[in-house]
């Protein structure tokens, strides 16, 4: 349960990592457009994400701290072994990517290009993925439980 | 005018076969043939497509099973079937499927089968973000990306009437091959362009579900912060354009959908009671 409690709270606590605006752009105080700027951060700026709220981020910019587009972020990509991460900080990786946020895995994996091109046909598995399917009625019911409400939304042209 | 040539040519040849007296050769099955390499250039059926996904999906389960979670599967093609009812194929026999396997990826086949990696749905945070790569992949189905190459492919691998001769006999040679081109098309990747249409048009089918559209271009940026030398990654990023790429280019056709979209469900609560147990 505490486990479980831990996992809701992740999205909010995961992030904790070094960031690069990818393009100047504005600190604003609330994550929204209209919000008031709190600095202007120019093109490259070093900032630490927090907090991710769908189109919008939580950074540390030097002592400024505000909300900038998701968007214009982008991370090091070279996360490996960051020193000085903290146990909680390995903990809370531990519990956003369900392994660690770190960690490089080897071994079998059963999916890389040589595998898919000497796989043989398992007619097993292909039965019970038939078997899990959903048809249209169930998956609207799904939808409702979450409360979730179909809306035409156009292709872009 | 290719197939007229063609006749000519092998009215030619039958010709001269009659001259010299050799084994009769069958015109009827000629003229059959010509016509087959007629039908090779011309789209794939429906049945036929679903055919041939079923057949690739089988080989897929071969190199990873599915994850033995019943619940697990059955949520899965619960938020699938609920994005693909959206869209202009409502009524594939979509089904979905958790592959169990720690490598980063999916799959989408041809006729409405769709695969997700335990290893991607690991990194993922809530139920939008399932919705925004379960989206991606339903697009490559709508917009038939794999079954074009798969049928590009084989035309060049399957010579004159072998193509259709896959597609009658399922139990043939001809069938064998085609399928397992089909198959290693997954470890060669599509055209950037088809995966860029995946990403804006997957964006669009989970606004229209009522999710948060900012579920792709999330999960995208977990995996542009992931270590790029990681094993796990290695065949998604051989096969796809870079994740900061995708990214630039979602915000530059995008913006406004996302940003109309972004305030919709993210469900991470029941996500997490699903997947995270």
């Amino acid at each position: 349960m505490r486990l479980l409690a831990l996992l809701l709270f992740a999205p909010v606590l995961a992030l904790a990592e070094p960031a690069t605006v990818i393009r100047a752009t504005e600190l604003k105080r609330e994550p929204a457009t209209d919000s008031a700027t709190v600095a202007s951060l120019a093109e490259n700026t070093a900032v630490e994400a927090l907090e991710r709220k769908s189109g919008w981020t939580r950074v540390k910019a030097g002592n400024d701290e505000g909300w900038v587009r998701m968007l214009a972020l982008r991370f090091g990509g070279t996360t490996a072994a960051k020193p000085g991460a903290s146990g909680l900080t390995q903990l809370f990786n531990v519990a956003r990517t369900g392994t660690s946020g770190t960690q490089v895995t080897t071994g079998v994996r059963g999916l890389d290009a040589e595998q898919i091109a000497a796989a043989q046909p398992n007619p097993a598995e292909l039965a019970k993925l038939e078997k899990f399917a959903a048809d249209r009625n169930a998956a609207e019911n799904f939808a409702a439980q979450g409360k979730l409400a179909a809306r035409p939304v156009d292709y872009p042209k | 005018m290719k197939a007229l040539f063609l006749l000519v040519a092998l009215g030619f040849a039958a010709s001269v076969h009659a001259q010299f007296r050799l084994p009769s050769i069958d015109i009827n099955k000629m003229v059959d043939t010509v016509k087959n390499v007629g039908k090779a250039v011309k789209d794939i059926d429906e049945p036929e497509e679903i055919g041939i996904g079923k057949d690739v999906a089988s080989r897929l389960l071969g190199a990873a099973p599915l994850v033995a979670h019943p619940g697990l599967q059955r949520y899965v093609n619960h938020v699938g079937r609920w994005l693909a009812a959206q869209t202009e194929r409502p009524d594939l026999p979509w089904q979905f499927g958790v592959l169990e396997s720690p490598n980063v990826n999916a799959f989408a086949v041809p006729g409405g089968t769709i695969f997700i990696t335990k290893g991607l749905l690991d990194r993922m945070r809530n139920e939008a973000e399932l919705a925004g790569v379960l989206g991606h992949e339903i697009v490559h189905v709508l917009r038939k990306h794999h079954l074009k190459a798969i049928q590009k492919g084989a035309q060049s691998a399957l010579a004159g009437d072998a193509m259709s001769a896959a597609l009658l006999d399922r139990a043939g040679p001809a069938r064998d091959k085609l399928i397992s081109f089909g198959t290693e098309m997954y470890s060669r990747g599509l055209d950037k362009s088809d995966e860029f249409e995946a990403d804006r048009l997957g964006v669009v089918i989970a606004a229209r579900a009522g999710y948060d559209a900012y579920g792709l271009p999330s999960v995208l940026q977990t995996l542009q912060a992931m270590n790029a030398q990681d094993s796990a990654l290695a065949l998604m990023f051989k096969t796809h354009p870079a994740p900061g790429e995708r990214l630039d280019t979602l915000g530059e056709k995008m913006q406004p959908v996302l940003d109309a979209y972004s305030g919709q469900a993210q469900l991470a609560e029941r996500f997490v009671r699903q997947v995270k147990r």
